[in-house]
C-alpha cells in the first residue's frame, strides 16, 4: 500500500488532516484530543519506523520523546531563546544525539536483551530527569510557560494559540513527518531495514552492515521522539515531568500495536482508539480510572487475536472481501520418479531463452583466468574435535567444482569457514589475492563470495522483486549508505540487476508474488537467485537440490547449468548422479581432510573414495 | 501383526518435502537397518516416527495403535524410544541424573544395578557431569537412557558416528547382546560395516523414497546395490 | 568524612535488597531458561502478592497466612496464565510474546487498581519482629534483619527444589534441552506451567515479604521489573547462580549510591549494566546461544 501508487498515500493524508476538524467533533473528538493525537502520530512514526519496519522493540522511546521537550522547553522558558520553530529542531537534534549514543550501547543485543535494555534506558532517563537535571527540567513540576509558535508573514504575524490554529500548527508537522518517512520507507535504506527485521543474517550475508542500518533507524526513531516531544510541550503550554515516564514508552507500544505496526500510520489510529476511548470511557460513561484496564484488556486481545492491529485486520477483511490473491502455482508432482532429462528438455526448452551473462560487478583484482580461490592449511577445531585438518584447496575462474564426502566430512565446516560465518583455528583463505580469514560474512559478499543456504534464508514478508532488491542493492551501494531519501527508482541499475536475476532463476512471472505464496521449488530458486543478484564472483552452493522431488532436481541441475556460464561456482550436494551431471571437478572430503581431487568419471572409478562412502562394508562382505 | 508399521509417510520441513510416501515395518525382535547417503532423509524418518517431527501424511501403527500426530512424550510411553544422532546428554545433570530422568515415567525401568552391568564405564563414571564423558562413553549412556525405560523398540541415529574403531566394535558387541536377548532395533548407520553386522533386514533410502528393501544376507550377496545407492 | 554507622546500615540494605532482587530475578531467569519467554507482567507479579497478602491478612490478622496466600495465589495465577495465553506465543515471534506479557502486566496493575485504588497500603511486620536491633555500634531494623533470613532461605529451597529434587532435575534438564526431555516420556508443557508458576511465585512471594518494609502500590512493580532486567543482564539470562550474584550486586550499588545521591542509584545500575554488557555480553555467569 506504500510502496504501489506515489503521492496517492500523501494526498490522501493531507486531505484526511483538512477534513478531520470539521468532522471530528461531531464524533466526539474535542480539539484538545485531537491535537494530543497528532503528537502521538508523529511520535510513533518515528517508532514505527523503528520497530515497524526494523523489527526492534524499543520500550524505551519515552527517553527521547522527554529530551527533545525538555531541551525545546528549557530553551524557550528559562533560557529565553525566542524562536520556537528552531528550539523544535534543536530538541529534535538533541534527541538525535542521544538516541545515536544510546543505541551505540543497546543495539549491542538483539531480541528480548534489546527490550530489556530499552526498559532500562527509560528508567534511567526518568530518574536523571527528575533528581539530578531538575533545575533545567523542573523535577517533579516540569516547565511551564513555554509559548506558542509564531509565524512572521511581513505584514502580519500569526500566533497559533488557540486549538484550531495549533491543530493547523500540528497537522502541518505531523503531514511533514509523514512525508519524510514515506520517503525514507521507500528509500533503499528502507528496503534494507525490512530485511533486517524479516532475516537480519540474510541481510547481512548478502553484504549489509546491518548494524549502521539499525542504528540509523534507531537515531531517526529518537529525532521523531524528540520532535514530538517539543510540540507536545508547545501544545499544552507546558511541559510534563511524564513526558519521561515508562508509561509513555508503554503507551506508544500499546497504540502502535493497536493501530497496526509497519504501517506508518498505526500509531496515528492506534492513538485515535486510545485517546478516544480514554475521553468516552472516563467521560461518557463514567468509569474512572477504569480506563487504563479496560484499553488494557483490549490490548491483550487483539495481540492474542489481530496480530497485525487494526489496519492489518481491514487489510484482511479487504484481502478476503475482493478475493484478489493470486494462488500459488500447483506444487510439482512429487511422486513422478525417473522422469527422464529429455523429457524435461523438451517440456521447457520454450521458456528458458539464452541468458547473457549478468553483469558482472567491477572490482580491483579482477582477473578472468588464474586462481579466484585459495585455501592453504585450513583447520577448525571445536573443542576436541577436529572439523577441519590442513586442507589445502585451489578453485580457478570459471570453474565448476563439487565437494562431496561421506558424513562428519566437514564440508559445511569447510563452506563456513569461506564465507567467514566460523572462523578457521588456522590457515589461510585467499580471495583474488586477498587474505580474507578474520573479515566477516558482510565483507567477504562485498568482496564478491556469497552463498546460497540449504534451508532457504528469505526475507519471508517481502515479495519476489523486493528480496532480490535487497540483495541487488548491497552489490550496487556498498555495505552501508545513507541515502535515506532517494528514491528506490532512482538507484542506479537496480532495475536491470533484479529483472536479470528474476531471468536467470525463472521467476518473472511470480516477481510480485510475496513469499509465502511461493512453492518450495519457487523458494529454492529465489533463494538461488538471492546470492546471484549480489553480482558474485564466485558463488557457492549449499545442498540446492536438498529436499527437492526427482522433477525438481532435473529442473534445478539444468538452472545451474545456465546460471554457471560465466561464474564460478562451488556446490556441496548429496546427489551424486546429479552433482556429476552438473561439475566439471570433484573434491572429496573424508574426516576433515581432502581425499581426493578429479573429475566426476575419475571419482566414480576411485576405490579409495568407495571405500570412504562404504566403509566397512568391504571387510564384512570379505568375511562372509 | 508387525511390531511397527509405517505406511504413506511423507514429512515436510517447512515446505521442504524430504520423505516421499516411505513405507517400511518391523517385526519383533527383529535388528532392521535404514541405509542411505546424508541428506536421504533416514534421520528424518527416525524422527517423525517418534514425533520429534509431525509428517504431514502418512500411518505410523506401532503396537497396534496409530501414533502419527501424537507428541513424543506420549510415544514414548507407549514404548519407544529415539536415540538421537547428537546424543543430546544434559550437561546440567550427572550421569546418573541422565539415567534417572529417563526411567521417571517407564511403568518397568530397568534397576540401575542392570544398566550397570551392561555399561560398566557408566558406573565407574556416575557422578561426573553427563558431558565430561568421552564420545563414546557418552553415546552409551544415551543408549542406556533408551533402555532404562525398557522400550519395545529403540531407533538409533547413526549411534558408531565419530567414534574410533576399537569404541565402535565395543558398542557394535553390546548391541549385538541386546539384539540376541530379544530387543527390537531400528538402526541408521552410515557404517555399512557395523549396519550389515547387526542388521537382520535393510531398506536403502534414495532421496526421500524407499529405494531397496531386502534381508542382509540379499544385500552382502549383491554389493551393487549399495554402490549404486550409497556410494559416488 | 563518611559516616561508618550509616555505612555498614546501608550495605546491610543492599544485602537486603540484593537478596530479595535476586530471588524475583531467579523466577525471570528460569521461566526464560525453560520457556524462552521473557515475562514482562513479573513485576506485576510482585505487586499481585503484596495484594493477596494484605488482603489476607486484613482478614485473618496473620503474618504468615498473608505470605502464604501471596505465594500460592501469585503462583495459580502464573500456571493459569501460561496455560491459558503463553502458550498459544510459543511459536509467535519474541516481539508478540514481549507484548502480550506487557499488556498483561498493564491489565494486572489496572485490575488491583480498579478494585483497591491507587493509595498506598500497609501491612505490619509481624509483632515479634517490630522493632529495632541493636548489632555492637548500630541499630537496624529488625524486620529487615528477619527478611534477609526469609528472603535467603527462599532462595535456598529455590536451589534445595531446583538442585536436589526429581522436579528440579527436570526443569534444569528442560531449561538445556526441553525436546530431548519430551522424548524421554515427560511432557514438558505441564513442566511449563509448573515452571512459570514458581517463576511467578518467586516474585509474589518476594511482593509480600518485602510489603512491611516498602508499602504496597500498584505500581510498585514497576521499579522491580526494571531492577529485576538489569539483575539478569549482569547476570547472565537463564542462569541461577547469575540471577543471585547479579542481585547482590545490584542490591549493593542502588544502596551505596543512594547513600550519596539517591537520584543517581539508577544511573550507576545502567552504568554497572553497560560495562557488563561491553565486556561480558553474556553476563557475568551467562552461556552464548540464548537471546
Amino acid at each position: 500500500m506504500l510502496r504501489q501508487r506515489p503521492f496517492i498515500v500523501e494526498a490522501l493524508t493531507a486531505a484526511g488532516l483538512i477534513a478531520a476538524p470539521f468532522i471530528l467533533p461531531y464524533l466526539g473528538f474535542t480539539p484538545t484530543t485531537v491535537n494530543r493525537i497528532l503528537v502521538w502520530g508523529v511520535f510513533g512514526i518515528g517508532f514505527d519506523i523503528l520497530f515497524g519496519f526494523t523489527g526492534l522493540l524499543s520500550f524505551g522511546q519515552s527517553a527521547f520523546f522527554g529530551i527533545g521537550g525538555m531541551v525545546a522547553a528549557y530553551l524557550l522558558t528559562i533560557a529565553n531563546f525566542p524562536y520556537v520553530m528552531a528550539a523544535l529542531v534543536i530538541g529534535m537534534i538533541a534527541a538525535g544525539i542521544v538516541g545515536y549514543l544510546v543505541g551505540l550501547i543497546a543495539l549491542r543485543r538483539t531480541g528480548i536483551y534489546f527490550a530489556m535494555i530499552t526498559v532500562a534506558i527509560a528508567e534511567v532517563f526518568f530518574f536523571v530527569e527528575f533528581n539530578p537535571l531538575s533545575a533545567y527540567t523542573g523535577g517533579e513540576n516540569g516547565l511551564p510557560g513555554v509559548p506558542t509558535p509564531q509565524l512572521y508573514l511581513g505584514f502580519a504575524t500569526i500566533r497559533f494559540d488557540s486549538d484550531s490554529l495549533l491543530y493547523v500548527f500540528l497537522a502541518f508537522w505531523y503531514f511533514v513527518g509523514l512525508v519524510i518517512a514515506l520517503r525514507i520507507v521507500r528509500s533503499p535504506v528502507g528496503a534494507v531495514l525490512r530485511a533486517i527485521r524479516d532475516n537480519p543474517v540474510r541481510a547481512a550475508a548478502v553484504g549489509h552492515n546491518i548494524h549502521g542500518y539499525k542504528l540509523t533507524a534507531f537515531v531517526v526513531a529518537a529525532a521523531y521522539a524528540g520532535f514530538a516531544g517539543g510540540l507536545l510541550g508547545v501544545m499544552q503550554g507546558f511541559m510534563p515531568p511524564d513526558a519521561f515516564m515508562f508509561d509513555t514508552s508503554g503507551q506508544l507500544v500499546m497504540q502502535t500495536a493497536i493501530g497496526g505496526a509497519g504501517t506508518l500510520f498505526g500509531p496515528l489510529v492506534g492513538a485515535t482508539v486510545w485517546l478516544y476511548l480514554s475521553d468516552f470511557l472516563q467521560t461518557t460513561l463514567d468509569l474512572g480510572a477504569t480506563w487504563k484496564l479496560v484499553l488494557g484488556v483490549i490490548f491483550v486481545l487483539l495481540v492474542c487475536f489481530l496480530r497485525r492491529g487494526l489496519i492489518g485486520g481491514i487489510e484482511d477483511l479487504y484481502g478476503l472481501a475482493t478475493s484478489s490473491r493470486k494462488k500459488a502455482e500447483p506444487v510439482k508432482d512429487a511422486s513422478m520418479v525417473g522422469v527422464t532429462a529429455e523429457e524435461e528438455e523438451k517440456d521447457t526448452a520454450t521458456r528458458q531463452p539464452a541468458i547473457a551473462a549478468m553483469p558482472a560487478r567491477h572490482r580491483e583484482t579482477d582477473r578472468k583466468t588464474g586462481l579466484i580461490l585459495q585455501a592453504k592449511g585450513l583447520t577448525k577445531h571445536y573443542g576436541g574435535l577436529a572439523a577441519n585438518t590442513d586442507i589445502d584447496f585451489a578453485l580457478s575462474h570459471g570453474e565448476l567444482r563439487g565437494i562431496i564426502g561421506p558424513n562428519g566430512a566437514g564440508k559445511t565446516t569447510f563452506f563456513k569457514m569461506l564465507t567467514c560465518e566460523v572462523p578457521p583455528t588456522s590457515g589461510q583463505i585467499i580471495l583474488e589475492g586477498r587474505n580474507i580469514a578474520g573479515m566477516t560474512v558482510t565483507d567477504v559478499c562485498q568482496l564478491g563470495l556469497t552463498k546460497s543456504y540449504q534451508i532457504n534464508q528469505l526475507f519471508n514478508r517481502l515479495t519476489v522483486r523486493q528480496n532480490l532488491t535487497v540483495a541487488a542493492l548491497a552489490a550496487l551501494r556498498g555495505k552501508f549508505r545513507l541515502d535515506l531519501f532517494k528514491s528506490l527508482k532512482r538507484v542506479p541499475g537496480l532495475d536491470e540487476q533484479v529483472e536479470h536475476t528474476l531471468k536467470l532463476v525463472d521467476l518473472v512471472e511470480r516477481a510480485d508474488t510475496p513469499v509465502s505464496d511461493l512453492a518450495y521449488g519457487e523458494k529454492r530458486r529465489l533463494e538461488i537467485g538471492l546470492a546471484l543478484a549480489t553480482s558474485p564472483s564466485l558463488l557457492l552452493l549449499d545442498e540446492p537440490l536438498a529436499g527437492m522431488s526427482p522433477r525438481e532436481r532435473v529442473e534445478t541441475v539444468r538452472l545451474l547449468k545456465s546460471i554457471a556460464r560465466d561464474r564460478t561456482m562451488m556446490i556441496i550436494d548429496h546427489d551424486m548422479d546429479s552433482l556429476f551431471e552438473l561439475v566439471e571437478r570433484v573434491t572429496v572430503l573424508q574426516e576433515g581432510r581432502v581425499l581426493v581431487e578429479g573429475t566426476p568419471d575419475e571419482i566414480k572409478g576411485n576405490s579409495k573414495v568407495q571405500e570412504a562412502y562404504l566403509g566397512g562394508v568391504h571387510g564384512v562382505l570379505a568375511a562372509e | 501383526m508387525s511390531l511397527l508399521e509405517v505406511t504413506g509417510l511423507n514429512t515436510y520441513y517447512g515446505d521442504s518435502h524430504i520423505l516421499f510416501d516411505i513405507a517400511l515395518r518391523v517385526e519383533r525382535n527383529e535388528v532392521v537397518a535404514l541405509l542411505g547417503r546424508n541428506g536421504a532423509g533416514k534421520s528424518t524418518t527416525l524422527k517423525s516416527i517418534m514425533g520429534v517431527v509431525t509428517p504431514r501424511d502418512g500411518s505410523i501403527v506401532f503396537d497396534g495403535a496409530e501414533i502419527v500426530g501424537m507428541r513424543s512424550h506420549a510415544i514414548a510411553r507407549a514404548g519407544m524410544q529415539l536415540v538421537h544422532e547428537d546424543r543430546r546428554i544434559f550437561s546440567s545433570l550427572n550421569v546418573e541424573e541422565n539415567l534417572v530422568l529417563a526411567g521417571l515415567t517407564a511403568e518397568n525401568r530397568w534397576p540401575l544395578e542392570r544398566i550397570y552391568e551392561i555399561f560398566p564405564r557408566l558406573k565407574e563414571r556416575r557422578g561426573g557431569r553427563g558431558t565430561d564423558l568421552s564420545g563414546g562413553e557418552q553415546q552409551m549412556l544415551a543408549i542406556a537412557r533408551a533402555l532404562i525405560r525398557d522400550p519395545k523398540i529403540v531407533l538409533l541415529d547413526e549411534p558408531f558416528e565419530g567414534l574410533a574403531p576399537v569404541i565402535v566394535h565395543d558398542l557394535v558387541k553390546a548391541c549385538r547382546d541386546l539384539a540376541d536377548a530379544g530387543q527390537t532395533i531400528v538402526l541408521v548407520e552410515q557404517n555399512l560395516g557395523a549396519a550389515l553386522t547387526l542388521a537382520h533386514r535393510a531398506y536403502i533410502i534414495n532421496n526421500g523414497h524407499i529405494a531397496h528393501e531386502g534381508p542382509t544376507s540379499e544385500i552382502k550377496a549383491r554389493p551393487k546395490v549399495l554402490e549404486r545407492y550409497l556410494g559416488v | 568524612m563518611i559516616n561508618w554507622a550509616n555505612f555498614i546500615s546501608q550495605c546491610f540494605n543492599g544485602l537486603v535488597l540484593g537478596a530479595l532482587l535476586a530471588l524475583v530475578s531467579s523466577g525471570l531467569t528460569i521461566i526464560y531458561g525453560m520457556l524462552g519467554v521473557l515475562n514482562l507482567a513479573h513485576g506485576a507479579m510482585f505487586m499481585l502478592g503484596g495484594y493477596a497478602g494484605w488482603l489476607t491478612y486484613s482478614y485473618t490478622d496473620s503474618f504468615i497466612a498473608a505470605v502464604l496466600a501471596g505465594a500460592i495465589f501469585v503462583m495459580i495465577v502464573g500456571v493459569l496464565v501460561e496455560r491459558v495465553i503463553i502458550r498459544h506465543f510459543y511459536n509467535r515471534p519474541h516481539e508478540d510474546q514481549l507484548l502480550v506479557t506487557f499488556g498483561l502486566g498493564i491489565v494486572f496493575v489496572e485490575t488491583v487498581r480498579f478494585f483497591f485504588g491507587s493509595l498506598s497500603k500497609t501491612v505490619p511486620p509481624p509483632s515479634l519482629l517490630v522493632g529495632i536491633t541493636p548489632l555492637g555500634f548500630m541499630f537496624y531494623p529488625t524486620y529487615r534483619l528477619a527478611l534477609l533470613g526469609i528472603v535467603a532461605v527462599a532462595l535456598l529451597a529455590l536451589y534445595v527444589v531446583l538442585y536436589r529434587t526429581r522436579i528440579g532435575m527436570i526443569v534444569r534438564a528442560g531449561i538445556e534441552d526441553s525436546l530431548m526431555v519430551d522424548s524421554l516420556g515427560i511432557d514438558v508443557y505441564k513442566v511449563f506451567m509448573l515452571v512459570f508458576g514458581i517463576g511467578a511465585m518467586a516474585a509474589g512471594f518476594a511482593g509480600i515479604v518485602n510489603a512491611p518494609v516498602v508499602s504496597i502500590a500498584p505500581d510498585v512493580g514497576e521499579a522491580i521489573l526494571v531492577q529485576t532486567f538489569v539483575v539478569v543482564v549482569i547476570g547472565g539470562v537463564g542462569s541461577f547462580p547469575g540471577a543471585i550474584l547479579g542481585g547482590l550486586i545490584a542490591g549493593e550499588i542502588i544502596s551505596i549510591t543512594s547513600m550519596f545521591n539517591p537520584g543517581y542509584s539508577y544511573v550507576m545500575l545502567f552504568i554497572a549494566m553497560t560495562l557488563v554488557l561491553v565486556l561480558r555480553p553474556y553476563g557475568l555467569l551467562g552461556t552464548a546461544g540464548r537471546e
